[in-house]
């Protein structure tokens, strides 16, 4: 197949066009989800295709097929380079892209257990054990276990002579426990809430999550929530946890900083950006602790690879430093208009899409101490995690979360325990306020696979390594 | 496409050589363009073409799902002998009920040839269309411009044997100015005749020319007249936290212990009907069940929720025809969504505001907070404007509401008789067709600074 893709790029070289790619792409998803003891979906999906992009007189097509015959390559290729063409007959923009180098080379993570060759009798013991040990407690009335497993296979090849060949394993799995009494019901999750944390990593990431270990403690936690108190409305010092502050990197600092949405790509579906290129080295993100950069090099982390799917490098990008917003997330198209060269953020879902700027690994970098030491460290203030609920604005700067729990804090101690918790705030005004950041001893890059972007819709797995943080003068509560 | 006739002789051939006790098969095909435009020019212009099928086997009751794109008749027969290696290990589901035995469904107007055969220069000539009207104005739009070829097949051996082809075309134009400003229309149809695209680029227009110089507005309790799309967005998420038979089973749904309740005004009828061709209808869901007509809501009373075979088991019930695909059993939900026509035109809504907001669409919405008191939160976007003594007068800056949507549509003060349908918000097969409908001292809890 790698012959045929490559003799349809020099076909297309021949015509005359300014450069192609081909991306075969394989892709195994294991889906297993039990709730209450009942496998409720198993599933193994297989998916392989290929799709081939073209730059034709300054303009963009992409066609895509599944049937991997040279009749039908050749067929797609026609039809990327027609789509081109159309593409080129409205507006007058010209596509460049930066110069990179051919590459050729394989890359593939680090696994230690392939999840595919874990026998399912292992998995399911481990989701039964994690219903069972949620269910101890007697007001939970829904027990679910997840583990999902992914392996991609991917073959880029390049009219510039790339010719890349990647494999990724990822896993992970979660587990939610619905607490009910009749008037009330509440949900408390481990590691995160929406199926856990992944990793790119073998079974053994899974094994490490310990899902059994957790499940007895999470049902606790869901029961509890029946009978604590409304969070109150109030401004007040926001203590963020590891999971929900990820998130919070996620819609609040990872997208804006997609350099395609800042030039309007995603206008009409996802938005825009408020961080505009006249910000770059000019505004003032966050206090001077904020360091985040974008790191698709760090292993485990679900947004790591070896190449992106323009066969640019993996690499690690300061995107705030000191506070400064200094950087972003490019492609090799977008780059060239601010004068850069990419940095590796391509990525498409799949056979059937083209690569957008996806956010990589977005890590806030740690600074020092505990969670336990900033919360000691706090007069009078609210800790909130794991999320609930989630929506910014369309330039990224209205923001309003909602959590699964919270915990009121007096005197540098946890004192009562809230439920419904939501913030809201303004992005820069949000990270301005951040006062301290717990130290590497509490950090941890989690990993989100379902991060929407595009039209046709895509998702991409991403990661965001963060440690708790703390933010002053946050509006929490809705008021009335 | 694959042809009908070959493709369920393809299924059929493969369920016959199935080990397994009961085996459901579903194949998906899809041929799909999408043009999307930016900046009044093309930037991503993409195409599709794969089939899939989704093995369903049950050994006892024990149940497995694979999923393949290969359509080779080897790799269905492997995709379906993993798929009873996994049910074979698994632990029993008590409450499967075996297969839906289907009756055959009644062809309803899916498929239209001229959008299957649309070319990337007909979405380009739609895309130059709607930026030379813009350009009139002075104004950029982004967008796109989306024409899709689909076909569903299911046989299992219970008996079932379904096919359907269908199509659907759907245009979004946003247009720009240089303030920043935006306004924003969409047209979705079976048909790319059906799309005006004249129409909907003025509509965006329009909006965006009046949408200058937005004012600052402090968050309060407004009358606010929710346009169609701001109402389909409200309704989309619904379908997934209530009107589906596991949310109301599982207690998340608002109408969980409610059946027989008022939980919304008179004027609030919901309901589901695949069939219908206002909106975009498909023949069956994913197990071959024809779609029924399910009323959710009517006169604002809680009548019930959509429901699959294992949903319908559960309940003693029939089900309606709404089952998802097998791969991901998120549950049963609606695929052709309407809110029924009111009797009133806009001009009549607004003259019931004295002061108040209009909203053309809402941002990241979402409706997991409460999903019991379905509480929602979302920014306006594309079109926010005040209401004074019945006539819109300023653009006012997006906004940010929290508000329950049991007490929104328990407040509702007219419906209008026109109805829009929109789709592709959940990028998926089906729509919701609905009215604008004006609702009394909606909760805005917050602003943003555009």
């Amino acid at each position: 197949m790698k012959e045929i893709l490559k003799g349809a790029l020099e076909d297309l070289k021949r015509k005359g066009v300014e450069y192609a790619d081909a991306r075969r792409v394989r892709r195994l998803t294991e889906i297993l989800v039990m709730k209450n003891g009942v496998l409720e979906t198993a599933s193994l999906n297989e998916s392989e295709g290929f799709g081939i992009r073209v730059l034709s007189a300054g303009a963009w097509g992409f066609s895509s097929s599944s049937e991997l015959t040279p009749e039908k390559v050749a067929e797609t290729a026609d039809r990327a380079l027609a789509i081109a063409k159309a593409s080129a007959k409205v507006g007058d923009q010209r596509v460049v892209l930066d110069g990179q180098r051919a590459i050729v080379d394989t890359y593939e993570n680090g696994v230690k257990e392939d999840p595919f060759e874990v026998p399912l009798a292992d998995k399911l013991a481990i989701l039964s054990g994690a219903c069972d040990g949620m269910s101890r407690t007697d007001e939970v009335k829904f027990a679910t276990a997840s583990l999902l497993s992914w392996r991609t296979e991917k073959l880029f090849l390049s009219t510039e002579g790339s010719d890349i060949e990647q494999t990724i394993v990822e896993t992970g799995g979660g587990i939610a426990a619905t607490a009910m009494n009749g008037e009330d019901r509440q949900t408390r999750s481990y590691p995160a809430s929406f199926r856990g944390d992944y990793s790119t990593a073998g079974f053994e990431f899974t094994r490490s999550l310990d899902l059994v270990g957790n499940a007895e403690r999470t049902g606790r936690e869901a029961a509890e929530l029946l009978t604590a108190d409304e969070c109150p409305a109030r401004n007040t010092t926001l203590i963020l946890g590891g999971t929900q502050l990820a998130l919070q990197v996620h819609e609040s600092c990872g997208h804006p900083i997609e350099l395609d949405r800042v030039f309007g790509t995603e206008a009409s579906y996802a938005g825009t950006s408020f961080m505009t290129v006249d910000k770059l080295q000019e505004l003032r993100y966050g206090s001077d602790i904020v360091n985040i950069v974008a790191d698709a090099t760090e292993p485990g982390g679900l947004g790591s690879f070896g190449y992106d799917d323009e066969g640019v490098p993996a690499q690690r990008a300061e995107i705030v430093k000191d506070g400064l917003f200094v950087g972003y997330l490019m492609s090799r198209e977008t780059a060239p208009r601010i004068g850069l060269r990419s940095n590796g953020t391509m990525r498409a879902d799949g056979w059937n899409r083209i690569p957008l700027i996806r956010m990589t690994n977005i890590n806030l970098l740690p600074r020092e101490g505990t969670l336990d030491e900033i919360i000691a460290d706090t007069k009078d203030g609210i800790y909130m995690d794991s999320n609930k609920s989630w929506s910014i604005d369309q330039r990224r700067i209205n923001f309003q979360f909602g959590c699964e729990f919270a915990w009121e804090i007096k005197d540098g101690k946890k004192v009562r325990l809230l439920k419904n918790p939501v913030y809201t705030g303004i992005t820069p005004q949000f990270w301005g306020g951040c006062d301290a950041i717990a130290g590497s001893s509490e950090w941890h890059i989690w990993g989100i696979p379902s991060c929407g972007k595009g039209e046709p819709g895509q998702s991409a797995h991403v990661g965001h390594g963060v440690s708790p943080a703390r933010f002053r003068n946050v509006e929490v509560g809705v008021r009335k | 496409m694959i042809p009908e006739k070959e493709l369920l002789s393809l299924l059929t051939d493969a369920l016959e050589k199935s080990p397994a006790d009961g085996t459901e098969l579903m194949a998906y095909g899809v041929d799909s363009s999408l043009t999307r435009f930016a900046d009044s020019g093309i930037h991503q212009n993409v195409h599709e073409n794969d089939h899939s099928v989704v093995a369903r086997v049950a050994v006892g009751k024990r149940i497995g799902v694979t999923e393949t794109n290969k359509l080779a008749p080897a790799s269905i027969s492997k995709a379906i002998e993993r798929a009873v290696a996994m049910a074979k290990e698994s632990p029993e589901e008590e409450d499967f009920p075996g297969f839906p035995e289907t009756e055959q469904a009644p062809e309803v107007p899916s498929y239209d040839q001229a959008t299957a055969e649309a070319t990337p220069d007909r979405r380009a000539e739609g895309v130059a269309t709607a930026a030379r009207i813009a350009g009139e104005k002075n104004l950029k739009v982004s967008g796109a411009f989306r024409t899709s070829n689909a076909s569903v097949a299911v046989v299992s051996t219970a008996g079932t044997r379904q096919h359907y082809d269908a199509t659907d075309a759907f245009l979004s134009v946003l247009a720009i100015g240089d303030g920043g400003e935006s306004g924003s229309q969409e047209g979705y149809a079976v048909s790319v005749d059906d799309i005006d695209i004249e129409g909907v680029t003025r509509s965006a227009v329009d909006k965006c020319v009046a949408a200058k110089n937005p004012v600052d507005l402090a968050p309060g309790e407004f009358d606010v007249i929710l346009e169609p799309r701001a109402t389909a967005e409200i309704m989309s998420w619904l379908s997934f936290t209530a009107f589906g038979a596991k949310e109301v089973q599982e207690g998340r749904s608002f109408m969980a212990g409610r059946i027989g309740e008022k939980v919304m005004h008179d004027s609030i009828t919901i309901y589901d009907d695949g069939r219908d061709p206002e909106g975009v209808p498909i023949p069956f869901d994913f197990e071959g069940v024809p779609k029924k007509r399910v009323v959710m809501i009517e006169n604002g009373v809680a009548r019930g929720p959509v429901y699959d075979s294992l949903t319908a088991a559960r309940d003693g019930v029939e089900s309606t025809g709404h089952a998802g695909v097998a791969t991901f059993r998120g549950g049963p939900g609606p695929s052709n969504l309407f809110i029924a026509a009111g009797e009133d035109d806009m001009e009549a809504l607004l003259s019931r505001v004295k002061r108040g907001l209009l909203v053309t669409r809402f941002h990241y919405l979402n409706g997991l907070l409460d999903t019991k008191r379905a509480l929602f939160t979302g920014m306006t976007r594309d079109g926010t404007f005040l209401i004074e003594n019945g006539k819109m007068t300023n653009s006012v800056k997006n906004l940010r509401f929290t508000d329950s949507m049991l007490r929104a549509y328990s407040n509702v003060d007219g419906v209008t008789k026109d109805r829009q349908s929109v789709g592709g918000n959940w990028g998926g097969i089906g729509s919701v067709t609905v009215p604008a409908v004006l609702v009394r001292d909606f909760k805005f809890t917050g602003a943003t600074e555009f």
